[in-house]
């Protein structure tokens, strides 16, 4: 289809605004941009039918069954959105006395209660715009935690080896160098190779809980004692939270920080891969450096905004993505305390409703029940028909279902990871199992049919490396 | 009460036979018991009718005003219904990342036209799909620009505060110095600016206009930048594009900024997008995801993520940036909201807020608010006074009016925008006469 | 001048006191199609061993590993807006030239090194 710009006509008009009624302002030529604006120039109905056609080309969770391991695609209410449009939500200034801006505040100080009961927290910022945000922010915590104490020679991170990589990736922004540990024979931190590298210099052990395998980490008790006994805290990356919210708390596992992800937990819309909300969670130890402005209730029942006394400092501009927070409460208050818990139960039965019903043709790991997710290793059947684990998505993709997570964690060989998410069907399921049991026939038939799908999707397999070599990144007008 | 599953009891009776356990207790056995939690202290679930009813209440604790001439980073411009509506379509909103192209065209292909609308307003070579806001923006330029012998950040004291604090942050443990100069009249002090850059400068940056509302000498700046061999970078309002200079016309390295004033709401500070644009040098230093063009196996053309060995998946440790997750939705609205626009309804955006500030300012002086700051500005201005600036404000606030922010005692820093009329700014101004 | 080739798939066609390096073609089929090379700064002072500089493929970032100790005295330029010049012909397309300080005595020879990767 035509990009936007190649629709454009020189003249046509969309959008209009009403005429100033006060007299003309100029200001200095030598401020002023010379040449046109490259902008679209399309007339309204040209808008919406692009628009609608750019929509028609996209798949979300409304299209049909999202698997997508380790990004929890749950239905997003649409009860959220309407209440997250609502004027009083909208048309507030960040900057408005607060005295008008109760209601805003008390969005901001119900939810971050709420999640620090969810998680076993003591005190929460929502600031962080994202998970990878988060992050950052509970290290910035960790480094000036250790700091405050004098601790100074805590400069590691342990990071598993089935990490996902904006762990690593966050504590060396946060200025620390990162240790890998790998993981045992049960998938799990290896404990041996764990306490041979815990020692003075440790700040702290990153750990997904559930872990990117979809499997919970038994020894997590043995973990916390390793890590602490040494100095170090543990930091619980929120990404699996959704197999367990409502069953055991971080808190109660011996994390000290927290990030969650509410636009994977907590039903908040992707919108193709943002905005997301990363809150941050820590035990009372930390809870001074967290980042201010924190909504805070009042002995007198009013609201107000709080700085906390050493903080790290801001992450992002004013409170963070508050739209966010709105729709996230408007869930966990329909859900109440049993309606989480019932989430994550159905979250990890659908999971091993679909893995016990295509593992004799999917390996995953034996003989345990896996959380919310499972992956499967698709190496065997590559060696047996040549057929890949992206082979296996594309064919999916013409069957009308988005494919599972592919290639991750690092530590499985032609990795695809299912996470159907606790709001799919058993009809669906059936169906999905039905279909992937067949594409795993059709490996062996036609192996070369599979190897050039998808063959009824918008596209066929683009060329990425033609498109990295020479990147084009911008519409240029021929 | 509501919980969005969607299984029966009966289902789940079949379900979990099939996988071989008795009950859903029995799926998480991996768990050690002693760990388990009891119950959640939250109260029960609400029917959807009584969160609607409970949110509802609470967003009309929120006071909405009329007349806001508050701006600060936060801006009340006049949303086309079609970006509105368009918008919400479902499959845009309950989509993820495109990571699989085939069926993600539509994504790809608007965030592409996004990259290619913030490249015609900044004039740069590439922009990414977005990062959180605007001050994340300008904290992750300067990570971009910094170098092993270069560590020095410089800006001036004119900044949007949060841009200055998220900056300070994000230097903290990176062992980066981060110079504030004074400004001089409000405005980047170039003299100052000479005397402090220098071998160990990583880049400048510069806000146009600036948290004052003043247009800079963008140029001039961007000059000085590059002879100590620093970057240079420029904070702008997406806006006052329409009219000014582009980054690219003054130099930059690096132009970044708040995309809020491109059809998202002020809510009450976010979500916001903040965009990134480079030239081609800097390409691969920048964060986050990129949309190319390529074609498919058939040669037809075809949108993917592009350049990702740069990103966190791939680099890990390595990588320049963590971000991931972004602000897509929000530069799919940004996007759109300019194609409603055009090059005309921009500029004519842009103008309107410029009129209407400057009407305000003339107005203001003639009731002993005079302009602080003698450069020229854009759709913000400052004012002193000897009345206080709180007593102005609560006046203004009786009426249903957004007055400006408070930056000291008898300062203010005023906004208007297009979403004005004279007869708002002359009762605005009225009541300000009145104030004694 | 001898080629010698690393453990880590790099080869150095040392010519007296300089050596050129590159990787094998080995380890470009492994690598796949290269779509960028983050060349060594000229001037990088780099012992035996130590990362020199990393090359991307659409999906993965592999660092290259100094196959000689001393200092980076020219860059392949012709590599930044071609990587795919190595898939063509990995032994051909040098990445940048060291002036050597010393040559590891466990490098091999062509025949060692055909051996070893079969091995």
């Amino acid at each position: 289809m035509n990009l936007i710009f190649e629709i454009s006509e020189q003249g046509k008009r969309c959008a209009t605004i009403r005429k100033p009624d006060v007299q003309k302002s100029s200001l200095a030529k030598k401020y002023l941009r010379s040449g046109n604006l490259e902008l679209p120039e399309v007339s309204e109905v040209d808008f919406a039918r692009h628009y609608t056609a750019l929509s028609r080309r996209a798949f979300g969770v409304d299209n049909g069954f999202y698997p997508l391991g380790s990004c929890t695609m749950k239905y997003n209410p649409k009860i959220n959105e309407e209440v997250a449009g609502l004027e009083g939500f909208t048309r507030i200034h960040p900057l408005q006395p607060q005295s008008t801006v109760q209601g805003a505040l008390e969005v901001m100080e119900t939810l971050q209660r709420d999640l620090a009961e969810i998680t076993g927290m003591d005190a929460v910022t929502l600031q962080p715009n994202a998970g990878a945000h988060g992050e950052y922010t509970g290290l910035q915590l960790i480094a000036a935690y250790h700091t405050a104490r004098k601790d100074f020679k805590r400069t590691k991170v342990i990071v598993p080896d089935s990490a996902h990589g904006t762990n690593p990736a966050s504590a060396v922004m946060a200025g620390f160098e990162i240790i890998n540990v790998p993981s045992d024979e049960e998938k799990g931190v290896d404990l041996k190779a764990l306490k041979a590298v815990v020692g003075e210099d440790t700040a702290a052990l990153m750990l997904t809980n559930p872990t990117t395998l979809g499997l919970f980490e038994k020894n997590i008790k043995e973990i916390s004692k390793i890590i602490h006994g040494a100095g170090g805290l543990l930091y619980y990356d929120g990404a699996n939270l959704n197999a367990v919210m409502g069953i055991v708390r971080p808190g109660d596992m011996g994390f000290d920080v927290v990030h969650l992800n509410l636009h994977k937990t907590f039903s908040t819309p992707h919108g193709g891969g943002g905005p997301g909300s990363g809150p941050v969670g820590c035990k009372k130890e930390l809870a001074a450096f967290l980042p201010g402005p924190i909504a805070e209730k009042t002995a007198r029942g009013s609201y107000r905004l709080v700085e906390c006394k050493k903080s790290i400092g801001k992450v992002a501009s004013f409170y963070g993505n508050f739209g966010v927070y709105v729709r996230a409460l408007a869930y966990i208050v329909t859900l109440g305390a049993e309606g989480i818990k019932s989430c994550a139960q159905h979250a990890v039965l659908n999971a091993n409703y679909l893995k016990a019903n295509i593992e004799d043709l999917y390996p995953t790991e034996k003989g345990r029940h896996c959380m919310h997710e499972f992956v499967v290793s698709m190496q065997e059947l590559k060696d047996k028909t040549g057929v890949s684990a992206m082979d296996i998505a594309k064919t999916m993709i013409d069957r009308g279902y988005h494919p599972p997570t592919m290639y991750f964690p690092l530590i499985i060989h032609e990795a695809l990871m299912f996470e159907p998410t606790e709001t799919e069907n058993k009809r669906t399921l059936d169906e999905v199992i039905k279909a992937l049991r067949e594409i795993y026939e059709e490996a062996f038939k036609d192996p070369e049919y599979m190897k050039a799908a998808p063959h009824h999707a918008q596209i066929g397999r683009p060329d990425e490396v033609r498109a990295a070599r020479q990147p084009i990144v911008k519409y240029t007008k021929e | 009460m509501a919980n969005y599953l969607s299984t029966t009891e009966r289902e789940t009776k079949e379900m979990l036979e099939s996988i071989g356990v008795k009950s859903l207790d029995e799926l998480f056995d991996d768990i050690p018991k002693d760990l388990r939690l009891k119950k959640l202290d939250l109260p029960e679930g609400k029917s959807q009718q009584e969160t609607m009813e409970y949110m509802r209440a609470l967003s009309k604790k929120n006071k909405v005003y009329d007349v806001i001439l508050r701006g600060a980073g936060s801006y009340d411009h006049y949303i086309p219904s079609m970006v509105k509506n368009l918008a919400s379509r479902s499959e845009f909103i309950t989509a993820y990342t495109p990571y699989q192209a085939e069926m993600s065209q539509g994504i790809l292909q608007a965030i592409f036209e996004y990259q290619s609308m913030v490249c015609s307003l900044t004039g740069m070579d590439v922009s990414n799909a977005s990062v959180y806001n605007g001050a994340n923006a300008a904290a992750e330029a300067m990570l971009m620009c910094t170098e092993k012998t270069r560590k020095t950040f410089v800006t001036f004291d004119n900044i949007r505060p949060d841009t200055l604090k998220v900056i300070k942050t994000y230097a903290k443990r990176r062992g980066i110095e981060v110079k504030v100069l004074s400004p001089k009249d409000g405005a980047a002090d170039l003299k100052a600016l000479k005397a402090a850059v220098g071998e160990d400068t990583s880049c400048v940056y510069l806000e146009q206009p600036n948290y004052f509302g003043l247009i800079e000498d963008a140029e001039e700046v961007g000059k000085i930048a590059h002879d100590a061999g620093a970057k240079f970078v420029m904070g702008c309002n997406p806006i006052s594009l329409a009219l000014l200079k582009s980054p690219a016309e003054c130099g930059a390295d690096i132009a970044v900024g708040d995309g809020q004033p491109l059809g998202l709401p002020m809510a009450f500070g976010g979500p916001y997008v903040g965009f990134m644009a480079c030239t081609s040098k800097e390409m691969r230093k920048m964060p986050g995801r990129i949309v190319g063009e390529t074609v498919d196996h058939d040669g037809n053309r075809a949108y993917v993520l592009t350049l990702q060995a740069r990103e966190q998946h791939i680099r890990r440790e390595k990588a320049f940036s963590n971000i991931c997750s972004n602000q897509a939705y929000c530069a799919l609205v940004a996007s759109m909201y300019l194609s409603a626009m055009g090059p005309q309804g921009l500029k004519e955006v842009a103008e309107s807020c410029t009129d209407y500030a400057h009407y305000l300012a003339a107005a203001l002086e003639k009731v002993g608010l005079k302009r602080r700051d003698k450069g020229e500005f854009f759709h913000e201005f400052v004012t002193v006074s000897e009345t206080g600036a709180d007593k102005i404000l609560k006046a203004l606030d009786r009426a249903g009016i957004l007055g400006g922010l408070k930056l000291s005692e008898h300062e203010i820093l005023w906004c208007a925008t297009e979403t004005l009329t004279k007869a708002d700014l002359d009762k605005a101004v009225e009541i300000i006469g009145r104030v004694k | 001048m001898k080629i010698l080739f690393s453990k880590s798939h790099e080869w150095a066609a040392v010519d007296g006191k300089t050596a050129k390096i590159g990787i094998s073609d080995h380890a470009q089929k492994e690598l796949g199609d290269l779509v960028f090379i983050n060349l060594p700064e000229v001037g990088k002072e780099v012992k035996a061993g130590d990362v020199l500089c990393d090359v991307e493929s659409v999906k993965a970032v592999s660092d290259l590993y100094a196959p000689v100790s001393g200092k980076v005295v020219a860059v392949n330029d012709e590599l930044e807006g071609a990587p795919e010049l190595i898939n063509q012909d990995a032994m051909k397309a040098w990445i940048c030239e060291i002036e050597v300080e010393n040559v590891p005595s466990d490098l091999m020879d062509e025949e060692g090194y055909k051996n070893f990767i079969q091995g």
